[in-house]
């Protein structure tokens, strides 16, 4: 195994067969090979029985990369892109709840650190705001960071999803050495 | 002379339904006779029962093993020795589970198989009913494919996917779990057709030329000191042909991995031997030494590679195989080629000119392989002092049946013996538990064999350890009068265990000591001719008796019991570091 050991933040999205059974082959497969998955997501596609998984993970490239190609072996992954190095968009959404604010300063603040995390107020109740957030990964931890001195009290994040812009990400394996 | 009792044939029910209903049991049946099922190696159980009760309608020889373990095997070994697909059967829970090594078995050899088993109804799944097991969750890690058929309409494409599955690309084993009730209820599902399969994740070869059989071409015409290690996948693609042709034409000399034994004939000039941690010096001495190695079918696993950072240090290393995720894998390549062996090596044909032949290389080659078979046990003649040695009964039983046996070893010393001394000539012919190493897979696989190939003798070689772990199919040898001839190496001792621990941990001996019972009193109560040698003049007269029996025989060798197995690489060194033994 050759390779630069420093983990790297890899982002792979995976066509599957909506059956059950298929997330815990894909999963197993990162179990196994002691990947730690950092988020994982799955929704329907636009073609019937079709599912796509959206992955984010840490690790060596060369490694990671033969396990993709494992992962391409499965009967239920139809198809697998490491969309790492290719023009995407990526986004997250995250629930929080925060604080209300203790006066119309604070509140304006954060109401402008919400905004520019592409989101906004959802509920205002008995003391807490609860918060929508739609934002690339690395916007989300800022905007959390912010949050912090506004009395972070609760959050809910449901991992990243991606999807390749143009020009497409390179298939896993293109390369066959 | 049977002391076990034969059932007779037992008496059919006597009133069939007039009309049968087409209930699931019947649909998986008729897919599998469709599929070219003919034998099904099983063990009944509630949850299964539906399937028993109408097997007699199908053209399909069931055999009733002892332990699920021994159908799985058996089914391993009935595809290794055919090139299709072995099924296993047997009910939910731990039946289920008890196929499980034999999954795990054929998974790391790529042995394609089908497990087919029975569930509770539908209804009680995830209640923890009697018998109950998440057998496709177990299931998943050691298959290619598992899963669960929750709908009677879905069983013949289920079990059609299945076979497919099992056998295209990479081989290796399936397990399908039925519900019982799903087994029970009526269908009209129709058998499908190869069109009506749907598979979007099968992963097929590309079939056809191979364009980067240019670049391979080019490297072997620049190469002056080129190797092949040749593994399964050669046999799997029906290749053994066309990897004569091309080492004949290119004067490659070629080694093999132990499930590449087969490959070529072992007294082929260019044939090098076996190769990695008990393989011959003279090999392990020639992948350090060569300048290009091409391994085709082989996964550079760590049995032969040692420790990676000083594997072939000299070469450009090539690897060819079907199954893309192996490439890169173990060992940095410097050229990966996705094929089929068979076609990869076709195509490499047709693009090499006859290459003059390689003295200097041969130079080289020739007295390391006159050197390194000398230092051998087999090479010292310690058999010629009267010491029963494990090569002698082994090249005994090679030359007794002209080396045309089926030979199924076990794992640990008596595998490593075998792979050593036989002497093969034929593919398809050695069988054995490489990638997992499955003590316990010899007697049973050698049965399934025996079925699949019955036109070869098979044998089984076994040490008294892997023996002593399924020698419970002794009587499925006799029920079904199996002619399986079983050689079991006996050290009274887990030999390799106690290799290791003479070697390695400074003769600190800990559970290598293994009693045993008296295999031939152990064979009389089942009725099994057994014959016993202690000294080697006895070998070909026991050999010759085993081989007389009309059904299955067992011989028990008493061998000398310092024999360790030699050359060995060290775990976590190289293959530079061979140590070669006392000069015994």
């Amino acid at each position: 195994m050759t390779g630069n050991p420093a983990p790297r933040r890899h982002v792979v999205s995976a066509l599957v067969v909506d059956r059950p059974g298929t997330l815990n082959r894909v999963a197993g497969l990162f179990r196994a090979r002691s990947f730690n998955i950092e988020s994982l997501t799955v929704g329907t596609t636009l073609q019937p029985g079709r599912s796509r998984m959206t992955v984010v993970i840490r690790g060596d490239e060369a490694h990671l990369h033969q396990v993709l190609a494992q992962l391409e072996r499965l009967i239920e992954v139809i198809e697998v892109t490491d969309l790492t190095h290719s023009p995407r968009v990526e986004l997250e959404l995250a629930l929080v709840e925060v604080d209300t604010p203790a006066d119309p300063a604070a509140d304006a603040a954060l109401r402008a650190l919400v905004a520019r995390s592409g989101g906004a107020v959802i509920s205002a109740e008995s003391g807490t705001l609860q918060l929508r957030l739609t934002a690339p990964p690395h916007q989300i931890e800022e905007a959390l960071e912010a949050l912090r001195a506004h009395g972070l009290r609760g959050l809910v994040r449901a991992g990243s999803v991606a999807m390749a812009t143009h020009p497409p990400g390179a298939q896993i394996g293109a390369s066959t050495s | 002379m049977s002391a076990l009792r034969l059932p007779a044939d037992q008496p059919v029910r006597a009133t069939a339904p007039a009309v049968a209903p087409r209930i699931g049991a019947r649909a998986v049946m008729e897919t599998l006779v469709a599929g070219g099922t003919s034998t099904v190696f099983g063990y009944p159980g509630g949850a299964v029962l539906p399937i028993y009760d109408v097997l007699r309608e199908f053209p399909i020889r069931h055999v009733l093993v002892r332990h699920e373990q021994g159908a799985a095997h058996a089914a391993d070994g009935f595809s290794r020795a055919t090139g299709g697909v072995g099924v296993a059967m047997a009910t939910s829970g731990p039946g289920a589970i008890n196929l499980v090594i034999g999954l795990a078995t054929a998974m790391m050899d790529s042995v394609p198989m089908l497990a087919i088993t029975g569930n509770v109804p539908r209804a009680l799944l995830g209640r923890d009913a009697f018998q109950e097991t998440d057998i496709v969750g177990i299931a998943l890690p050691v298959t290619k494919y598992a899963t669960v058929v929750m709908d009677p309409d879905e069983i013949p494409l289920a079990v059609a996917e299945a076979l497919e599955i099992a056998s295209s690309g990479r081989p290796g084993p399936v397990l399908l779990d039925f519900p019982k009730d799903v087994l029970q209820e009526e269908t009209g599902a129709p058998i499908p057709g190869p069109g009506d399969l749907r598979l979007p994740g099968l992963l097929r070869p590309v079939r056809g030329d191979v364009p980067e059989a240019d670049e391979l071409a080019a490297m072997i015409a620049a190469a002056e000191r080129p190797l092949i290690l040749s593994g399964h996948g050669v046999q799997i693609a029906g290749a053994v042909d066309l990897l004569r042709q091309v080492a004949e034409r290119a004067e490659i000399p070629v080694a093999h991995t132990l499930l590449g034994i087969g490959n070529i004939d072992e007294r082929h000039p260019l044939s090098l031997g076996y190769a990695g941690m008990h393989g011959w010096v003279h090999v392990n001495k020639a992948i350090q030494r060569c300048d290009l190695l091409i391994g085709i079918g082989c996964r550079y696993d760590d049995r032969i590679t040692g420790k990676t950072s000083t594997f072939a240090p000299n070469a450009r290393v090539v690897h060819v195989d079907v199954d893309r995720s192996e490439i890169g894998k173990n060992v940095h390549t410097e050229l990966g080629i996705v094929a089929d062996a068979g076609d990869l090596l076709a195509a490499l044909l047709r693009r090499l000119p006859q290459s003059p032949r390689r003295d200097a290389w041969w130079s080289e080659l020739s007295p390391w392989r006159e050197m390194s078979e000398a230092r051998s046990w087999h090479g010292s003649g310690a058999w010629r002092e009267g010491r029963l040695s494990a090569d002698y009964v082994i090249e005994q039983i090679g030359e007794a049946t002209d080396h045309g046996a089926t030979l199924v070893s076990d794992v640990g010393q008596n595998q490593m013996w075998a792979a050593r001394y036989f002497g093969f000539r034929m593919p398809y012919a050695h069988l054995s538990s490489g990638g997992l190493g499955t003590m316990g897979y010899a007697v049973p696989a050698a049965m399934g064999a025996a079925m699949g190939a019955p036109e070869r003798e098979t044998w089984a070689i076994t040490g008294d350890g892997g023996f002593q772990m399924t020698m419970q199919e002794l009587a499925t040898l006799v029920q079904d009068q199996i002619p399986v001839r079983i050689a079991v190496l006996n050290n009274h001792r887990l030999g390799m265990i106690r290799q290791w621990q003479e070697i390695i941990y400074d003769e600190n001996y800990h559970s290598a000591d293994l009693l045993g019972p008296d295999l031939v009193r152990l064979c009389e109560a089942y009725g099994i001719p057994a014959f016993r040698a202690t000294r080697p003049d006895q070998v070909p007269g026991v050999i010759a008796a085993a081989r007389a029996a009309p059904g299955p025989a067992l011989i028990d060798f008493h061998l000398d019991e310092a024999q360790n197995v030699y050359p060995m690489m060290l775990p976590g060194k190289g293959l530079s570091d061979m140590v070669e033994g006392a000069d015994r």
